[in-house]
C-alpha cells in the first residue's frame, strides 16, 4: 500500500495504481472522460483530469501518472480548473446540446462535469463549431451520433478489449475524427448484436442501439445503461 | 458507370488481390500495402480496404481508420491530369492561395476534387522543395515554376489542346481504317 | 574487440577505401574534364535534365571528351541549375542559373577553347590566380560545413565517391573503439538533438545503451514535415552515406541490430537514393551481416511516411510505422525505453545523426570548439521568402539572424524593408527587427519565443501581414492536429476561426484576448509537442505587432495591405493612359473595363485582388493602387452596353 495527500487528506490505495484511480476510488472526483479502470497505457486524451503535484510547475493529467508513496497532490488549484474549464469548453463548442431529448440525459458524464465545475452547459467565450460530417457507414444495430461524441475512445476500447478486434475505430483525422463503423456488412453482425458493450460504455449518448426488430437488443432505444459509469458520489 | 469503367475496376481489384499474396500477414505490412495500391491506381477504393483488412487479419474498420489518418490516401479516383499547387511557406507568402483559386475556378471543383469527366483533380500540397520558384504549381510530373494566376489559363489550355490533337488523330486514325 | 579482429577490420577497410581512390581518381585527378551537375529536387525542378542533356549533345556534336556526373545539392537554390566544371589547368569553376543554350555556349568556349565565359562565373571552388573564388562572398565563407560538407560535389548514388573522401572511415574506426567510448565522445561534444528540441544526443544514446533489453532499434526521423524546410531532403538526396555512416556508428554503440529510415513519401527522389545507398553499403559488407569482418549486424531499412505532419513526433512515428494511427502517445514513457515494438529505441533527426562521422572522426573536442558553449556545431536553416539569396545554409551556432538574413543571405529584395522572421515554422515564431542581433542557437531563440524547431526560416518584407502569418502556420498545424486531444483538436481550430474572422474585417473586441487566453491553455494543456506549440505563431505575432491586429479590428485596415478583404485595387484615372489596355488581358477574371474616356477601371463585384493588373501596367503610367480599407477606391460604374 502506498499513502499519498491528495488535498490535505491522507489517502492509502494500491501500488502500480493511477493518481486518478486512486483518487476516484477514494471519494474524490477529477474531471474525466478517456480513462477506464484498468486501461492499459491510458490515451490522456480527453485533458480534463489534470491535477497538481509538489515538485512539477505545470499541472498534470493524472490518469497518467502512477502513485508514488508521499506524493503531495491538490486538485483544486486555480490552474487545474482553469485548463479544466477551457476543456471543457472546447468540448462543449463542438457539442450539440439537446439534454431533453438526449437517452443519456441525467446520466451523462458532461452533464455531471458542467456541474461539477459550476460552469453550466452554455457556451460563454467561444462560438460553436459547426462540423458537417455526414454518418457513412450505417451499423444495423447501433447509432452514432457525432455532433455528441467525445472522442474519448472508449468504445474502441472496450470493443476491441471483447471481441479482439474493433468492430468500430476512429477514422478521418484532426477536427474531422469521428468513429466508423466501416466494413460493417462483411463481418458477423452477430457480435454486435450480442454485445453492445461500445453503447453501454459510452460516457455520453452518442453511440445507441437501434430500435429495430432484429436486435437482440435488452434496453430499446431511448433508453440507457450506466454500467460502467464511474459510480463515485458527486460531492 | 460505364462498362468500360467497371471492367477497369475488375482488373484492378484482380491485380490487387494478386498483389496481396506477395505480403506476409503482418500489420507491419498494412503501410507499405496501402502505399503500393494508392501509387499504382492512384487511389484506394474501398473494396480495396476491405481486401487487405482481410489479408492481415484486421477488421476493415481498422485499416479505414489507419488509411483516412494520412493525407497520402485518396479514397476516389484522380483525374487524369493531377494539379498540385504548393501552399508552403514560401509560396504562400508569393501568393500561392491566388493561383489555387485559378485553378479551383477555372476547373469549377476545390482542392481535393476531380471534375466530373476525370479529366483534372486539384491537391493542395506542403513544400515541393523548390522554394526559390515560388508560387509553384506541378501538372503530372512537370514543374511550374513562378506561376502567376495570369499562366493558369494556359496551363489548362495546353492540357485541353493536347487532349484534342490526340482525339483529331484517333479520329484520323479509325477513319483511315 | 580483440586485437586480432581489429587488424582484419582495418585491412578490410583499407582495401576497400583503395579501390574507392582508385575508382574516384579515374574521376578527378587525371586528364579528364568533368562537368558536375546539381541534380537534386531543387536542380530538377529548375531544369537540371535539359541542362545536362545539352552538355551531353553539345559534348557528342563537338567530339569533346568529358564526363557529365550528377551531383546533390549545394544548397544555393537562387542560383540553379547549378554546374561546376574542372578541367585541367583551370580550378574547378561553378556557373550559376545554367541553361541550355548557356550548356552549349560553356562546350564551346570552355571546354573546347579555353575561354572560362567569366560573366557566368559564379566563382571558382579553390584558390587560383585566375578567378575569384566562391570563398569571397560572405554566402560561401560565413558558412561552416560539417553535416552538408560533401553536399553538391560528390554524386550519392556512387559510394565509392563518398569513401574516396573519407567516407566510413569514421565507422571503421568506431568499430575499433568500446560502445562506452564512442558514447563518451559524443557527450564530450556537446551535440544536440536537430529535430527540434535540442535534447543532448549522448544522453539518449546512453539511455538506450544502458537499457537491458535485447533488440533494439535506431530510427532515423526524416519526416521533415515543415512545409517551408528542406534541408534533410537535401541531405538524403546529396549525401545519404553520411547519413548511414552515422547510423551504424548510433547502432554499434547503443547494441541495435536493426535500423529505419523514416522518409516522408512526398520525397520520392530522397526515397530512392537511400535505398540504392543502403544497396551498396551492404555489397561492400559496412551494413548487413559482419560489417568490416566483425561480429557486428545491422539491418537498414526505409519507412515510407504517408503524409502526416504529426508523424515527425517520435511516439506517433513508432506507432504509424506499426501500422497503426500515428496519434501520439503521452510520454514517459520515452522511446529510449518503450520505443518501436516496445523495444528501446534511439529516435534521432538525419542531420544529428550526419554530425556523428565527423565527431567519431575528428572527436567530440572539435565539434565543441564550433559554435556556441551551449549549443556545439552548426545549424541548417532553409531561408525562404522574400530573399535574395535564398536557400540551405550552414553556420556555426552563434552567428547573429542579422548576419545570417543581411551578409549570408544578401538581405531583402527590391529595395523592400524588412519586417520579420518567422524561425521553425509552424512551432516556432516570428521576429521582428529588434531581434536581429539574437545569437542563432537553442536557448536564445527559444528564450525569444521562437525556436530553432525544423530549421525553416522565413523572411518577411514590409508587405507581408503579420496576422496572415499567424493565420497560416495555424491553417497548416489545425489540419495537421491528429485529433486526438482536446486543446489542440478543438483549440486551433477555434484560433484559425478567429484569426479568419480578423482577417476578414470581422474581427471584434476582445478578439486578442481571447486569442492570448486560448493561446496559453492550449500550450499548457496539449498532450504533444505539436499542440504545445502551434500556438506560438499567435503568441509571438500578437506581442510584436499587436498594432497590426488592432488596425484589423478596430478599423477593418490591414496596414500591409495583404489581406485580400480588408483591400482594395483601383485605376488612378489620372495616369491612366487613355487607349491602353495592358492590364485588361492580365485579369483572370474579366473586371477590368473601359470607361467612357476610354481609360480602364476595376469592377470591384468581380476583383479577386491578385494584382496582376498592377505588374502589367507599364511602369511610366504606374496607374495601378493597392489601398486599405477598401472603402478607399473609388466608386467607378461601367459605362452601359452600348
Ligand atoms: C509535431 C512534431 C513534428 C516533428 N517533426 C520532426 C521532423 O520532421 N523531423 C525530426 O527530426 N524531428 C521531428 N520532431 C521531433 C521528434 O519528435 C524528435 O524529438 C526528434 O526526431 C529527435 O531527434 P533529435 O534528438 O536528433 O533531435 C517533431 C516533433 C513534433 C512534436
Ligand atoms: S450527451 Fe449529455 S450533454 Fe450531450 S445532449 Fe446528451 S445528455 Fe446532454
Ligand atoms: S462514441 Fe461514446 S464512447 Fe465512443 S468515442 Fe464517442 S463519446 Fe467515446
Ligand atoms: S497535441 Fe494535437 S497532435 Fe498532439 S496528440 Fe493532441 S491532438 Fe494530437
Ligand atoms: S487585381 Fe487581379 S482580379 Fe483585380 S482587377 Fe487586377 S488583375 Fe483583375
Ligand atoms: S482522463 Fe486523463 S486525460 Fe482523459
Ligand atoms: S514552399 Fe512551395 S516549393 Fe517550397
Ligand atoms: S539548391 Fe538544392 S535544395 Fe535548393
Amino acid at each position: 500500500m502506498v499513502t499519498l495527500i491528495v488535498d490535505n487528506k491522507e489517502i492509502e490505495t494500491q501500488e502500480g495504481s493511477t493518481l486518478l484511480q486512486a483518487c476516484l476510488d477514494n471519494g474524490i472526483y477529477i474531471p474525466n472522460l478517456c480513462y477506464l479502470n484498468g486501461i492499459e497505457d491510458p490515451p490522456g486524451s480527453c485533458r480534463l483530469c489534470f491535477v497538481e503535484i509538489e515538485g512539477y510547475d505545470q499541472p498534470r493529467t493524472s490518469c497518467r501518472v502512477k502513485v508514488q508513496q508521499g506524493m503531495v497532490v491538490r486538485t483544486n488549484t486555480e490552474h487545474v480548473r482553469r485548463l479544466q474549464k477551457t476543456a471543457f469548453e472546447l468540448l462543449l463548442s463542438t457539442h450539440h446540446v439537446e439534454c431533453r431529448n438526449c437517452p443519456a440525459n441525467k446520466k451523462c458524464e458532461l452533464q455531471r462535469i458542467a456541474k461539477f465545475l459550476h460552469f453550466g452547459l452554455k457556451l460563454k467565450r467561444l462560438e460553436p463549431l459547426e462540423r458537417d460530417i455526414e454518418v457513412e457507414h450505417e451499423h444495423p444495430f447501433l447509432e452514432y451520433i457525432p455532433t455528441r461524441c467525445v472522442l474519448c475512445g472508449k468504445c474502441v476500447f472496450v470493443c476491441r478489449k471483447r471481441n479482439g478486434q474493433p468492430m468500430l475505430s476512429f477514422a478521418k483525422r484532426g477536427f474531422d475524427t469521428v468513429i466508423s463503423f466501416f466494413g460493417e456488412n462483411d463481418k458477423p453482425v452477430d457480435v454486435c448484436n450480442e454485445c453492445y458493450a461500445c453503447a453501454e460504455i459510452c460516457p455520453v449518448g452518442a453511440l445507441l442501439v437501434k430500435d429495430s426488430p432484429n436486435t437482440s437488443n435488452p434496453w430499446k432505444r431511448g433508453s440507457f445503461n450506466d454500467k460502467g459509469k464511474c459510480q463515485t458520489p458527486l460531492k | 458507370m460505364n462498362l468500360s469503367a467497371r471492367t477497369e475496376e475488375k482488373v484492378m481489384f484482380d491485380h490487387i488481390a494478386s498483389m496481396l499474396r506477395t505480403y506476409e500477414k503482418k500489420r507491419e505490412n498494412l503501410m507499405a500495402i496501402l502505399q503500393e495500391i494508392q501509387g499504382k491506381y492512384g487511389y484506394v477504393a474501398p473494396p480495396a480496404l476491405q481486401m487487405v483488412a482481410k489479408h492481415l487479419g484486421l477488421s476493415s474498420c481498422e485499416v479505414y481508420g489507419v488509411a483516412t489518418f494520412y493525407n497520402q490516401f485518396r479514397f476516389n479516383p484522380p483525374g487524369k491530369h493531377q494539379i498540385r499547387v504548393c501552399l508552403g511557406t514560401a509560396c504562400h507568402v508569393r501568393g500561392g492561395d491566388i493561383i489555387l483559386e485559378n485553378f479551383e475556378r477555372k476547373l469549377e471543383i476545390k482542392a481535393g476534387e476531380t471534375t466530373p469527366d476525370r479529366e483534372f483533380s486539384i491537391d493542395r500540397v506542403a513544400c515541393v522543395g523548390c522554394c526559390a520558384l515560388a508560387p509553384v504549381a506541378i501538372v503530372d510530373d512537370t514543374v511550374y515554376g513562378h506561376m502567376a494566376p495570369s499562366k493558369v489559363e494556359g496551363v489548362i489550355l495546353g492540357f485541353e489542346i493536347e487532349k484534342e490533337r490526340k482525339e483529331r488523330e484517333k479520329q484520323d486514325s479509325e477513319s483511315q481504317e | 574487440m580483440n586485437l586480432k579482429s581489429k587488424e582484419t577490420l582495418i585491412d578490410v577497410f583499407a582495401s576497400i577505401k583503395t579501390e574507392a581512390e582508385k575508382r574516384f581518381g579515374k574521376i578527378k585527378g587525371d586528364s579528364n574534364q568533368n562537368i558536375f551537375i546539381g541534380m537534386a529536387t531543387c536542380g530538377l525542378a529548375s531544369g537540371a535534365i535539359e541542362v545536362k542533356r545539352a552538355f551531353e549533345e553539345a559534348l557528342a556534336e563537338q567530339k569533346i571528351n568529358a564526363r557529365v556526373i550528377s551531383v546533390g545539392c549545394l544548397g544555393h537554390c537562387y542560383a540553379e541549375p547549378l554546374v561546376i566544371i574542372d578541367k585541367p589547368g583551370f580550378p574547378p569553376i561553378l556557373y550559376h542559373n545554367v541553361t541550355p543554350g548557356k550548356a552549349n555556349l560553356l562546350v564551346k568556349a570552355f571546354l573546347r577553347g579555353d575561354d572560362p565565359v567569366f560573366e557566368h562565373v559564379l566563382g571558382a571552388m579553390e584558390e587560383n590566380e585566375l578567378i575569384p573564388t566562391v570563398m569571397e562572398f560572405p554566402r560561401f565563407n560565413q558558412e561552416k560545413r560539417v553535416v552538408m560538407g560533401k553536399c553538391g560535389l560528390i554524386d550519392p548514388e556512387d559510394i565509392y565517391q563518398y569513401i574516396a573522401q573519407g567516407g566510413y572511415s569514421a565507422l571503421a574506426k568506431a568499430l575499433t573503439l568500446d560502445p562506452e567510448q564512442i558514447i563518451f565522445e559524443v557527450l564530450e561534444s556537446g551535440l544536440r538533438g536537430r529535430g527540434g528540441a535540442g535534447f543532448l544526443t549522448g544522453k539518449k544514446w546512453q539511455f538506450v545503451e544502458d537499457a537491458e533489453e535485447k533488440g533494439k532499434f535506431v530510427i532515423c526521423n526524416a519526416d521533415e514535415g515543415d512545409p517551408g524546410a528542406y534541408m534533410d531532403r537535401a541531405i538524403l538526396e546529396s549525401n545519404p552515406h553520411q547519413v548511414i555512416e552515422g547510423i551504424a556508428i548510433c547502432a554499434y554503440a547503443v547494441g541495435a541490430k536493426r535500423a529505419i529510415v523514416y522518409v516522408r513519401a512526398e520525397y520520392p527522389l530522397a526515397v530512392k537514393i537511400v535505398q540504392k545507398a543502403i544497396e551498396q553499403a551492404r555489397e561492400l559488407g559496412l551494413l548487413g551481416k559482419g560489417i568490416l569482418e566483425t561480429q557486428f549486424d545491422l539491418d537498414v531499412t526505409v519507412f515510407q511516411g504517408s503524409g502526416a505532419f504529426v508523424c515527425g513526433e517520435e511516439t506517433a512515428l513508432i506507432r504509424s510505422i506499426q501500422g497503426q494511427r500515428g496519434m501520439p502517445q503521452p510520454r514517459p514513457p520515452y522511446p529510449a525505453q518503450t520505443g518501436l515494438w516496445g523495444k528501446p529505441t534511439v529516435i534521432n533527426n538525419v542531420k544529428t545523426l550526419a554530425s556523428i562521422p565527423p565527431i567519431i572522426e575528428k572527436g567530440g573536442k572539435w565539434l565543441k570548439g564550433i559554435g556556441t558553449k551551449k549549443s556545439p556545431g552548426t545549424a541548417i536553416f532553409s531561408v525562404v521568402g522574400n530573399i535574395v539569396h535564398a536557400g540551405l545554409v550552414e553556420i556555426p551556432m552563434g552567428v547573429t539572424l542579422r548576419s545570417l538574413v543581411f551578409d549570408i543571405c544578401g538581405g531583402v529584395p527590391n529595395q523592400k524593408r524588412f519586417k520579420a522572421v518567422q524561425i521553425g515554422g509552424p512551432s516556432g515564431g516570428c521576429l521582428p527587427e529588434q531581434f536581429l542581433d539574437t545569437p542563432i542557437d537553442f536557448d536564445s531563440l527559444t528564450e525569444a519565443g521562437a525556436m530553432m524547431g525544423s530549421g525553416g526560416m522565413v523572411v518577411m518584407d514590409e508587405n507581408a501581414c503579420m496576422i496572415d502569418v499567424a493565420r497560416y502556420f495555424l491553417d497548416f498545424t489545425q489540419h495537421e492536429s491528429c485529433g486526438k486531444c482536446t486543446f489542440c483538436r478543438i483549440g486551433t481550430k477555434h484560433l484559425l476561426d478567429t484569426l479568419e474572422r480578423i482577417t476578414k474585417g470581422k474581427g471584434r473586441d476582445g478578439d486578442i484576448e481571447l486569442l492570448e487566453d486560448l493561446s496559453i491553455d492550449i500550450k499548457e494543456g496539449s498532450l504533444c509537442g505539436l499542440g504545445k506549440t502551434a500556438p506560438n505563431p499567435v503568441l509571438t505575432t500578437i506581442e510584436y505587432f499587436r498594432d497590426e491586429y488592432e488596425a484589423h479590428i478596430q478599423e477593418k485596415r490591414c496596414p500591409a495591405m495583404m489581406c485580400r478583404e480588408l483591400t482594395a485595387y483601383y485605376i488612378d484615372l489620372d495616369k491612366c493612359a487613355r487607349g491602353c489596355d495592358a492590364c485588361v488581358g492580365s485579369c483572370p477574371t474579366e473586371s477590368i473595363f473601359t470607361t467612357r474616356d476610354r481609360k480602364k477601371a476595376i469592377d470591384q463585384t468581380l476583383c479577386v485582388k491578385c494584382g496582376e493588373c498592377m505588374t502589367a501596367c507599364p511602369s511610366e503610367y504606374d496607374a495601378v493602387r493597392k489601398v486599405s480599407p477598401p472603402e478607399l477606391a473609388p466608386k467607378i460604374a461601367r459605362p452601359e452596353e452600348g
